[in-house]
């Protein structure tokens, strides 16, 4: 990896908005092989674009096999295993906003704080014989937070997509997902929690901590972050 | 001396002591620790998914197997016994320098009388295993888990408040967490279904009325009961000044053992819980018999009220001994008091009380090494 090497999201919403970003500051963004090609050009970069999934780019932030990359905040969090001190994020963009949250189910009248839910997962734990059941696909954020708040009566679900309807399927109890406007938390019959906001998240260009810089990485980096200085008064 | 030779040495002083040599089961439901500890404890947990998507996990320690083991044979009707062994344990590491896996020397004794005196005879064989390893403990880190409860039970507070500051004692987040949410306020038509001749019923409306589905496996009845929680400790007006000046004055204590005594006995008067004598007493006791067994410790042992909150089945006193050239997150030795275990793993079936230690070779083979 002796070339400079950025990551941005391969599809979707994040793509367009990461494209616009790049445009705004001079440096539009060129596909190789189309809209279906996985590499790409930044006019004016000497510099290896790579198209991934979101998840593979915090990923490869965090290991250092990327030197910078377009993520979102909630994935690097939740992939990095010391936390924020795998990743430097060095601008937070302004778009992919979402929120992770502690939703349980709004029939919990008794349940609106993290200490609430403490005290209902011991009473549960009694009842049933079993731990709660927290079913979200951030595990590590969900731990961490968990903790933080002195919750500890409660097992984790891996969650492989359609986290919200966990409750009303009954493979879990409470969720931790992510939300942009609660509507779908809503639908289910899910309320977040009064201090269950564990992350405000957003995308955020983000430079690796672990990844080594050649000289002529080095160099196409001071020059691709001076560059973005001079076009984004905020960078 | 190498590290089968410090093995060897430290096994000869348990086997003394009396106990059946013993190498549980490696493999364990991954449950087992998981539910009895909670999901703090995966962060180090060797956990692996086995041909029909079960989780699995290597054994952390040999406390846990042996008495899963234990547990079996008291519900098929045997009597407590107590074990020795040598054996591999698995662990995720915490530092760059920590190994995979690693052996455990050490002994667990069940069904003896829970007193004071078995907690410092208990002391008193960990630390001479690691004497005979020739390593000399640099510190002895002990608290009591007992002591923090006892102290909350004397305030006299709602059986729920009381209940919600002993568990949040032994979470990361500590007391403070929960000391810093304040009780608020519950909707006026959920307190009148509280009220009504069928709460449940009651409560059933008013779901209805909102158009709020039931999701999730906790019932009606459960969410009542949460409720009538909730109320009490809004009535109480949440946690008073003084019990919180009380808990906070306590969760500070770090002393030398052989002044603990007198700390604690002088923090309980100061706030005026004559409760927390009985278990005053025993600690006092305590401290006294393993000051006789091993007199170094006057000079080597501390006490600190939360050490040890974190050691998810421990359930009274506990200790670690450390050695000159390791981290502190490194002790050559520990153990402690587990009266609670068996029942946890039995589902309340049986019950036994149960003390245990270990030492760590590998570690004390490092220590001897930088010594050299």
């Amino acid at each position: 990896m002796s070339r400079l090497t950025i990551a941005i999201p391969s599809k979707g919403r994040l793509k367009e908005q990461t494209e616009e970003w790049l445009a705004s500051l001079g440096h539009p963004l060129r596909q190789i092989g189309g809209e279906r090609g996985y590499t790409a050009e930044i006019e004016g970069l000497d510099a290896e674009v790579r198209l991934l999934s979101a998840r593979e780019i915090a990923q490869g932030l965090i290991e250092g096999s990327l030197h910078f990359g377009v993520t979102g905040e909630d994935l690097l969090n939740d992939l990095a295993p010391d936390g924020a001190d795998d990743f430097r994020v060095l601008k937070r963009l302004g778009f992919g906003g979402a929120d992770v949250v502690v939703a349980v189910p709004q029939a919990w009248f008794d349940v609106d704080s993290m200490a609430d839910l403490e005290a209902a997962g011991a009473a549960f734990r009694k009842a049933h014989g079993r731990r709660l059941r927290v079913a979200t696909k951030y595990l590590r954020i969900t731990r961490r937070f968990f903790a933080q708040k002195s919750v500890g009566e409660y097992r984790l679900v891996e969650s492989a997509g359609a986290t919200e309807a966990a409750p009303s399927t009954g493979t879990a109890d409470v969720i931790v997902d992510i939300t942009t406007t609660g509507a779908t938390l809503k639908a289910n019959g899910l309320k977040v929690l009064r201090d269950g906001v564990i992350l405000e998240s957003e995308a955020a260009f983000t430079q690796s901590v672990r990844a080594e810089f050649s000289p002529g990485a080095q160099a196409a980096a001071n020059a691709l972050v001076g560059a973005f200085a001079r076009s984004d008064h905020n960078f | 001396m190498n590290h089968d030779a410090l093995v060897a040495v430290a096994r000869a002083v348990f086997e003394a002591a009396g106990g059946t040599p013993i190498d549980p089961d490696y493999v364990l439901p991954a449950d087992i620790p998981l539910e009895l500890s909670g999901e703090a404890v995966r962060a180090r947990l060797c956990v692996f998914t086995d041909n029909r998507g079960a989780e699995m996990a290597m054994r952390p320690d040999l406390t846990l197997p042996v008495a899963q083991r234990e547990a079996a044979r008291l519900e098929a009707g045997a009597s407590a016994k107590t074990y020795t062994y040598a054996a591999r344990a698995f662990r995720l590491p915490a530092a760059a320098d920590d190994p995979f896996e690693f052996t455990q020397v050490g002994l667990e004794r069940f069904g003896y009388a829970a007193d004071p005196a078995a907690d410092a005879e208990l002391f008193a064989l960990v630390h001479r295993a690691v004497e005979a390893c020739g390593v000399q403990p640099k510190s002895i880190v002990t608290g009591d888990l007992a002591i923090f409860p006892a102290f909350i039970d004397a305030l006299s507070l709602p059986a729920v408040t009381t209940d919600l500051l002993k568990r949040a004692f032994r979470q990361e987040g500590g007391v403070r967490a929960v000391l810093d949410e304040a009780a608020r306020p519950l909707d006026t038509d959920v307190l009148a279904a509280l009220d009504a001749a069928d709460p449940e019923a009651a409560l059933g409306a008013v779901l209805a009325a909102r158009d709020v589905p039931l999701v999730g496996a906790r019932s009606l009845a459960e969410i009542v009961e949460g409720l009538r929680a909730r109320r009490v400790a809004i009535d109480a007006g949440g946690l008073p000044e003084a019990a919180r000046a009380a808990l906070l004055a306590l969760r500070d204590v770090d002393c030398p053992l052989a002044e603990a005594p007198g700390t604690l006995g002088a923090l309980a008067k100061t706030h005026g819980l004559t409760g927390a004598d009985a278990a005053l007493g025993a600690f006092a006791a305590r401290v006294e018999k393993i000051i006789a067994l091993v007199p170094g410790a006057r000079r080597t042992a501390e006490f600190r009220a939360g050490f040890g909150r974190r050691f998810t089945y421990y359930d009274g006193f506990v200790f670690e001994v450390l050695a000159e050239g390791l981290s502190p997150a490194q002790p050559v030795a520990a153990g402690g008091r587990y009266d609670g275990l068996i029942a946890g793993l039995s589902s309340g079936r049986v019950s036994a009380t149960g003390v245990g230690g270990v030492v760590r070779p590998d570690r004390m083979v490092r220590v001897r090494r930088t010594g050299a």
